[in-house]
């Protein structure tokens, strides 16, 4: 299960950050769902997504590519990326529609933006996973500027000591926030981190330093 | 994972790169605390950390310890071989379109024990499942943690696995909508008693007008979801949002 409906930070912060999720049922529509998903891939990368990978490949971020990511398409194929704005998530979600591929479709992201774009699409959406929130010793874990980095990785695989260390060497001028977002952003092995939205944060928590 | 000392060059560029702090430099090499380390594979990843010694390694037989519980619970890259579904549960609401798991007048519940960031002890997810055992909940059957329960009516685990620590152990149910308040009530009373931290999911269905009565009854609790969620489009065939649709098709399988 992706942890991306917990990706943490303000309504603004959050504004253009989605993620696209297509994915093939095991034992229910699985079989020849490769080919579907290869054309899903095309879509997605003629699109342009702030990161793409797999978790047979690895991603963009960690330097592999496009076609790295559709070879290792498996035998119950599924698709992760992230965009960084609403007309490119509309515009990929618009082309895989027509398509009419049958492969269940997910879109993270605002609740209330993505409901508006199924209604201006026409597509009745089936169901929905809400966050209700971070719950037990919350006083243990990291400040909540971490954690908007941290949360970008569905499987909890960025370490808040990794994000410590990117803003310290953005800080000294020894890494561009890009740069540093990039490091934050590879241990992410679906590619549903958002580089884009990393390096805004970044140069925001140490911009006047 | 162990990192060889006689190939560790002393870098420390994998010290960052550990989620739970389990790896420490000692006199100019670096070491893996075993209790700490939850097996989460990133040390030894390609293209990220690229140690440059080739030192990190996975010790061979972890497979057959209960360690492997940590691997398969902190590596998403490992695949359930039932579900073959990579990483710690179910594909919840992602395909929830086509395997009808959450139809309407249901919710789906998942507690994503140790997330984010500070990893669980199964002790503490047992404290969780033995709490909500007694509602008469079905814990999800494609999912690793089920699988290793030795008493899913009771909530207990395996005790060959009780003693180790995970990334994360994602509890995944469906019930009745009516039932959610108890469910959250349950969940309320046993947060504080717990070392770590929960992120709680829960999924509902959108009616016929694109409508979510989930909303409403969350509401009425006095609770409100974050901005953000995870929308399944519904694009998916073939297509079940209604029990009866489900159960016809368990039926006919």
């Amino acid at each position: 299960m992706t942890h991306s409906l917990h990706r943490r930070g303000t309504p603004e912060s959050l504004k253009n950050d989605y993620v696209l999720l297509v994915t093939a049922a095991t034992n229910i529509n699985h079989q020849g769902a490769r080919e579907k998903l290869l054309k899903v891939l095309d879509i997605v990368w003629d699109v342009g997504p702030a990161n793409i990978g797999s978790y047979d490949a690895g991603t963009i971020l960690a330097g592999y590519d496009i076609g790295d990511i559709k070879a290792a398409l498996n035998e119950v194929p599924r698709v992760r990326c992230s965009f960084s704005s609403q007309a490119k998530i509309k515009e990929a979600v618009r082309r895989i529609h027509a398509l009419k591929l049958g492969m269940s479709v997910t879109v993270e992201g605002p609740t209330e933006d993505i409901e508006e774009m199924c209604r201006e699409m026409g597509i009745q959406p089936h169901s929905v996973n809400l966050s209700l929130d971070i719950w037990g010793k919350r006083e243990e874990l990291p400040k909540e500027e971490i954690l908007e980095f941290t949360t970008m990785c569905g499987h909890g695989l960025i370490s808040p000591y990794l994000v410590e260390k990117a803003i310290a060497e953005v800080r000294q001028g020894r890494k561009t926030p890009r740069q540093a977002a990039a490091m934050i952003g590879k241990p992410c092995v679906c590619g549903i981190f958002n580089p884009d939205r990393a390096e805004d944060l970044l140069a925001k928590y140490t911009s006047g330093c | 994972m162990l990192i060889d000392p006689k190939k560790c060059i002393g870098c420390g560029l994998c010290l960052a790169y550990c989620p739970v702090k389990a790896i420490s430099l000692v006199r100019g090499k670096a070491g893996i605390d075993p209790d700490r380390c939850l097996e989460c594979g990133n040390c030894i990843r390609l293209k990220v950390v690229n140690c440059p010694g080739e030192a990190i390694y996975e010790p061979a037989g972890i497979y057959e310890t209960p360690r492997a519980i940590r691997r398969v619970l902190s590596d998403p890259t490992t695949t359930h071989s039932i579900t073959k579904v990579p990483g710690r549960g179910t594909e919840e609401v992602k395909t929830n379109d086509v395997t009808g798991r959450v139809c309407r007048g249901e919710v789906g519940i998942a507690v994503e024990m140790g997330r984010p960031c500070l990893g669980t002890s199964m002790e503490d997810v047992e404290k969780v499942t033995t709490a909500l055992a007694p509602l008469g909940v079905t814990f999800e059957e494609c999912n690793p943690l089920t699988l290793i329960m030795a008493d899913r009516g009771k909530g207990l685990f395996d005790p060959y696995y009780r003693k180790e620590r995970v990334a994360s152990a994602i509890i995944e149910f469906s019930a009745e909508e009516a039932d959610l308040e108890k469910i959250l009530r349950v969940l309320q009373e046993v947060a504080p008693q717990i070392h770590t931290v929960f992120s709680l999911d829960v999924i509902g269905c959108y009616d016929g007008n694109g409508v979510l009565p989930l909303k409403a009854r969350l509401k009425a609790l006095g609770i409100a979801p974050r901005v953000n969620a995870k929308v399944n489009l519904g694009l998916g065939v073939p297509y079940v949002i209604e029990k009866e649709e489900r159960e016809k098709r368990r039926v006919v399988r």
